[in-house]
């Protein structure tokens, strides 16, 4: 399956089938080596990593350098990227990846975390053994709760769908305040 | 930092390395590679009291957590969750926040997931049901702060 060829801009993909490229033995100096200061601006990482080892990093920084060697790519794939970031950085990453959309750009996100997808992803595939399992263009909808643990907002709304009370179905959570207070006053 | 053996914990920390997970290494660990019957298994053939599991939920969907966290009961093991993922410091009892290598709050889950100005400040955030309740305070709907979900949308409509 080549996933450049999927429909959707920013793309979510939940699987077990990809792993990401090792880099064990390298210098993030030897892994980021496209306009490097302003990738690394862009990933907010400082100079002082490019003299790291890549395995001594945290998941988190690991992560940030993997996206700082694809900015300059046509189609951008990173696999768990949401691992060690934390709610901050998903939400300045979140930014970014629309911000990239924008100058042509395909971002394709293979992921367990769907605080990453929710607000941002277009279309979202289930894959198994490299076939397409499932896919769906919403985050609400239920059948990507047997795959993924849903966003928190997405289970409180789908509860209280379950309880007898209609929500829309908001990203933010001062937009579902609203609606609460609403319905509450 | 003193691991008592009647708690499950949650460690949060902005820096996972492996520096920082030699500070647990007493312990059996579990990574995030495993399936959920993997884990399931490895669990229950675990013999140790206390087992420390590092990002280990990271590709379960909730009910297989759930799961997993009551297989945690029935054995009467506990587990040390380490994260930076404060929607997972739900499951615990204790919470210890690391910045770097520095301990800034250790305490109760109640007590630590109060202290809403460092964890936003550290960029952690709050887990959404104790931020929706603070908010929903605020405005005078609800007159606690939530830790479960369920309980909030049970007194929320009732």
């Amino acid at each position: 399956m080549e996933l450049e060829k999927l429909d959707g801009n920013i793309i979510g993909i939940i699987s077990n089938d990809f792993q990401n490229e090792d880099f064990s033995g390298k210098k993030v100096r030897e892994i980021i080596v496209k306009k490097v200061n302003e990738s690394l601006k862009m990933v907010r990482l400082n100079l002082e990593i490019l003299d790291k080892n890549f395995e001594d990093l945290s998941s988190r920084d690991m992560n940030k350098v993997i996206l700082a060697s694809k900015l300059q790519e046509k189609v951008i794939i990173l696999i768990n990227f949401s691992k060690g970031m934390l709610k901050k950085d998903l939400e300045y990453f979140k930014a970014l990846f629309k911000k990239i959309k924008n100058y042509d750009r395909k971002i394709i996100l293979i992921d367990y975390n769907a605080e990453l997808f929710i607000g941002l992803v277009d279309h979202y595939y289930v894959f198994s053994n490299n076939q397409i399992k499932y896919e769906t263009k919403d985050i609400f909808d239920r059948v990507l709760e047997n795959y993924i643990d849903m966003p928190s907002i997405v289970r409180f709304i789908n509860q209280c769908e379950s309880d007898g009370i209609r929500l829309d179905h908001y990203y933010e959570l001062d937009e579902l305040l609203k609606a609460i207070y609403r319905i509450k006053s | 930092m003193n691991i008592e053996s009647n708690f499950n914990y949650c460690i949060l920390s902005n820096n996972i390395n492996h520096e920082f997970l030699k500070k647990f290494f007493e312990y059996p660990m579990i990574d995030d590679k495993l399936s959920f019957n993997d884990l399931k298994q490895k669990i229950e053939f675990n013999t140790s009291k206390m087992i420390v599991l590092n990002d280990t939920f990271y590709r379960l969907n909730y009910n297989e957590i759930l799961i997993i966290i009551d297989l945690f009961k029935k054995q009467q093991m506990k587990f040390i969750y380490i994260t930076s993922d404060i929607e997972k410091s739900l499951i615990c009892d204790k919470i210890v926040v690391f910045n770097n290598d520095e301990i800034v709050l250790n305490g109760l889950k109640e007590d630590v997931l109060k202290e809403e100005k460092v964890l936003k400040r550290l960029g952690f955030g709050l887990p959404f049901v104790v931020d929706l309740s603070l908010q929903l305070n605020y405005y005078d709907v609800l007159n606690k702060i939530y830790f479960d979900m369920s309980s909030l949308i049970g007194d929320l409509w009732n």
